[in-house]
């Protein structure tokens, strides 16, 4: 490409990003810094206090958890996916034949020298605990070894990284983010621009419906509280959460204090090892929750589990929420 | 009327500690019993106590067999007094010696008056009245044998058996603890004391009973057995019999 | 007689601290329920008055609430005289129930069944787990010879090293991440999950087995001084010992499959006993049994409200308060150690 072409693509690509990057309002302010598209390559972020810096976009990367690998797949970038770990669930029927082909290297988070050996210059992770010594490996260690890391933003765990509140603007500036680092930022828009216009569709609940976002746990409940995905979604669908004062992402609760709260509507988390239909059966024959509104009435809905961290699936997720509300009756 | 042993054998992991040991001893009697280190002393105690795991024979002692007696009867005719009794618990002296009651007492009767009273009584025939409610911890190694002397007696046993009663004592208070055998024999009860002084128990014992590896050497009258031939034979030392001046009780002289 | 009554008396104002703890504590909680309301529930449960609380706001009383309070007294019963009879029988005063691998063989089949997911086998599974490890125990004591209180001892420590590795072990190698929050519970102690099956349970094992031991318990002053001396005493020291050994293990074993491995309540409160109404059984057993069921009834109200609507296991808070109380007992007791 001749001097100018070039200049002229950065341009573009410049504009571009301001429009969509000025469409993301105040909330960018919250997220990690985002360099203007300009400057092409080389790359350089801060992503949850590591300074990362790419200097082509990766060809060899290793995703650790559901929301890494499912990342790629969206901005159709799976074929450069070496190797995937500590999958939380089967990925939706679209991406399924492309999931076959990838290679799985652990179960949970795999070791370093298993992601060394399929010579990765990328590690994409959900969870920052996927990059310690016994994990994965430390970040700047791997860094020195040629392999950038890269943690979803919206699972930093230091307060200055962690969004104060959960927006779907920070995960889209995370799409975003991705898609600048691999030169997908055509596609990483395309899906964002889509899936904005699924949330704009999104079937709300009646006012003042309240919900119950039950994770996990039976004796000690793990419900989502208000800071973070589930607070997220549910604010989507225009339910109150029983937990939003709660200033953390996902908080353990009393059942006393739901019972008191009585909530309208219950979520349930459906994880293989954890399924929705185990939950119920748990509310249904407990006698204090066997009496809560939601469960006498059946008012559950169902989000699979690799959908309830932030990542491409919860937009829509949310969206198929919204229809589940509509067939129980509930929405507006 | 004696003290009877009989075929009394006592074997540990395959060690004979204890091999054919018989005696005959007068009742009412300080009854000496002297051997040098490791000659089975602490473990013939207790096998007459019935206490020991493992041993076999039989002990007559006022026409009943001892060890063919149910143990809390037993405990109710006869006491030991253990060397170094050691609590990890802060109790007190008067808790210590109202243990001595347990084999008097039942789950559903537990405390008498009585109790109280011959507690009292044990604690001022030892002298340890006067510090009957300070803990153990607090008292010299000699308050702490006299506490565990009137445990014993808080038992009113007709059969006192001592493991070296005199371990940790100044002269005075060695001379006390003998003197006061002497008048519980006196009064009825029958005393077998480990010693490994001579001397004092050529002071206070009638008999004695010499033990050897585990075996009896001899058996009798303190003043026929204790001759410095069954000395040389037994300790490995020189001895000269004496007789003290005022009491004419034997006194032995010692050289290499 | 001075410390009979002072025990007598001691023994009186608990049985009413416990009375008062458990009407009061019942009433306490993160829904607000008017104190009243509460009791006229229970009472309306009972067979005697009306109540007019809603369906849910009587479930939480008389399902959550009740039996949580209920259980917590039995297992804070439990526990103590489960390690005054510990401390007494291996004469040590740093004994706790747990010392014979009780906790990490519960703690070892709690984990796989919560692992495998199959929580309503925890009990059972814990009781099995604890029971394992105490056969386990006893009998590498005896292949060491004669049993004696130290070899007892170091069996447990070499059994419940070895239960913590494997359950470390199975934790680690398949645990997810919604998993590691139960087991963690588990491990610390809670009380959550204490329904009226779990009241069944520890009540029932106090009666059955508890009662008997405080009562049969007071032989163990005998063992003071030692087992010769015991047995001059006239007591059959094996017999007491494996009796008061087993029935403690059980009791501790039903504690445990209902709570998890709570600490320091075993260890502490009887030590504290001591120091207020000194070391015969007679009294200690029954008042160790009553102090701690008083404790856990408090302890528990303070894990399940201070940080509404979060809830700390109460083994956290066992430990939190047990801690300096025990350092301050070391301290007082410094010339004897």
């Amino acid at each position: 490409m001749s001097f100018s072409s070039r200049r002229f693509a950065a341009l573009a690509v410049a504009a571009l990003s301001t429009i969509v990057l000025a469409g993301c309002g105040q909330a960018v302010s919250d997220t990690t810094d985002v360099k203007p598209a300009d400057s092409g390559f080389p790359v350089v972020l801060d992503n949850c206090g590591t300074q990362v810096t790419i200097d082509e976009a990766p060809k060899q990367v290793v995703t650790i958890k559901s929301t890494s690998t499912e990342l790629l797949l969206a901005l159709g970038l799976g074929d450069k996916i070496v190797g995937q770990a500590f999958s939380d669930g089967p990925v939706p029927d679209e991406w399924a034949d492309e999931a076959k082909s990838i290679e799985t290297l652990s179960d949970k988070a795999p070791s370093q020298e298993v992601v060394l050996a399929k010579s990765p210059d990328f590690v994409l992770a959900g969870w920052e605990s996927n990059l310690s010594a016994d994990t994965a490996g430390e970040r700047d260690l791997l860094a020195k070894l040629g392999v950038n890391t890269y943690v979803s933003p919206a699972a930093c765990k230091e307060k200055k990284y962690q969004p104060k509140k959960l927006t779907f603007d920070h995960v889209f500036a995370q799409v975003q983010e991705v898609g600048r680092i691999f030169e997908a930022s055509a596609e990483a828009d395309a899906l964002i621009a889509a899936q904005k216009k699924q949330l704009a569709g999104v079937q709300k609940a009646k006012s003042g419906t309240s919900a119950l976002w039950f994770s996990s746990g039976s004796d000690l409940p793990f419900v989502g509280a208000g800071i973070g995905a589930p607070q997220m979604v549910l604010e989507e669908l225009g339910m109150e959460n029983i937990a939003a004062d709660v200033q953390d992402t996902w908080t353990s609760m009393s059942w006393e204090k739901i019972a008191d709260a009585n909530p309208d509507v219950i979520v349930l988390v459906d994880a293989t090892w954890n399924s929705a239909k185990k939950k119920i059966d748990y509310l249904r024959s407990h006698p204090v929750t066997a009496e809560l509104d939601a469960v006498k009435n059946g008012y559950f809905v169902t989000v699979p589990f690799p959908a309830s961290e932030a990542g491409v699936r919860t937009a829509p997720a949310t969206a198929e929420m919204g229809l589940q509300l509509s067939e129980l009756g509930l929405a507006r | 009327m004696s003290l009877q042993g009989a075929r009394l054998n006592l074997r540990i992991d395959g060690h004979p500690i204890v091999t054919d040991v018989q005696f005959d001893v007068p009742e009412r009697s300080v009854v000496a019993l002297v051997g040098p280190n490791g000659a089975g002393k602490s473990s013939l105690l207790r096998l007459i106590s019935g206490t020991q795991h493992g041993g076999q024979g039989d002990v007559y002692f006022e026409g009943v067999n001892l060890l063919a007696m149910h143990r809390r009867e037993r405990a109710r005719k006869v006491a030991l007094v253990e060397q170094d009794a050691h609590s990890e618990f802060a109790m007190t002296v008067r808790q210590t010696v109202m243990l001595g009651r347990i084999p008097f007492q039942s789950v559903w009767a537990p405390g008498a008056s009585q109790d109280e009273t011959i507690v009292d009584a044990a604690l001022e025939t030892t002298g340890a009245a006067e510090f009957a409610d300070r803990t153990l911890a607090t008292l010299s190694g000699g308050e702490q044998q006299r506490v565990q002397l009137a445990r014993a007696l808080a038992q009113e046993p007709r059969l006192l058996l001592l493991d070296e009663p005199t371990n940790h004592l100044d002269i005075r208070a060695q001379l006390r603890t003998l003197t006061l055998l002497r008048r519980l024999a006196d009064n009825g009860v029958t005393i077998l004391a480990a010693l490994h002084d001579l001397n004092l128990a050529a002071t206070y014992c009638d008999h004695v009973v010499v033990v050897k590896d585990g075996r009896v050497r001899a058996v009798g009258p303190l003043d026929d057995v204790l001759k410095p031939d069954l000395i040389r034979e037994v300790y490995g030392v020189t001895a000269e019999v004496m007789r003290h001046p005022r009491t004419g009780r034997p006194v032995i002289a010692f050289s290499e | 007689m001075n410390g009979q009554r002072k025990a007598l008396a001691w023994g009186f104002a608990l049985a009413v601290l416990l009375a008062l703890s458990v009407t009061i504590t019942v009433t306490i909680g993160p829904a607000g329920l008017g104190v009243l309301d509460v009791w006229r529930s229970i009472v309306d449960h009972l067979g005697m008055g009306s109540s007019d609380l809603t369906r849910i706001e009587d479930g939480i009383v008389w399902q959550l609430r009740l039996p949580r309070v209920l259980t917590a007294a039995a297992v804070g019963a439990g526990l103590a005289v489960s390690g005054a009879i510990m401390q007494a029988l291996t004469r040590n005063p740093l004994a706790d129930p747990y010392l014979l691998g009780l906790s990490s063989g519960a703690s070892f089949g709690a984990v796989l069944v919560l692992i495998l997911g199959m929580d309503v086998l925890l009990p059972l599974a814990a009781f099995v787990g604890a029971m394992a490890a105490l056969i386990a125990t006893m009998l590498l004591a005896r292949s060491l010879g004669i049993i004696t209180p130290t070899r007892t001892i170091l069996a447990g420590l070499a059994v419940s090293s070895l239960a913590g590795a494997l359950t470390s072990l199975v934790i680690f190698w398949s645990a997810t991440g919604d998993s590691y929050r139960e087991i963690l519970s588990w491990l610390l102690g809670s009380l959550a999950g204490a329904n009226w099956a779990a009241v069944a349970i520890s009540g029932g094992t106090i009666i059955a087995i508890g009662v008997p031991i405080i009562i049969g318990g007071r032989v163990l002053d005998a063992f003071a001084f030692g087992d010769t001396s015991a047995a001059a005493l006239g007591i059959n020291v094996s017999a007491t010992r494996w009796l008061l050994l087993g029935g403690a293990a059980l009791l501790t074993g039903a504690m445990v499959s209902v709570s998890g491995a709570i600490g320091f309540v075993g260890l502490v409160l009887p030590n504290a006993m001591r120091l207020l109404v000194g070391v015969q059984h007679r009294a200690l057993l029954p008042l160790s049994a009553l102090v701690g069921a008083v404790f856990m009834v408090w302890v528990d109200t303070a894990a399940r409200t201070l940080f509404s609507p979060r809830e700390l296991p109460v083994g956290i808070i066992t430990v939190l308060v047990g801690a300096p109380i025990f350092a301050l007992l070391l301290w007082r007791n410094r010339s004897a150690a």
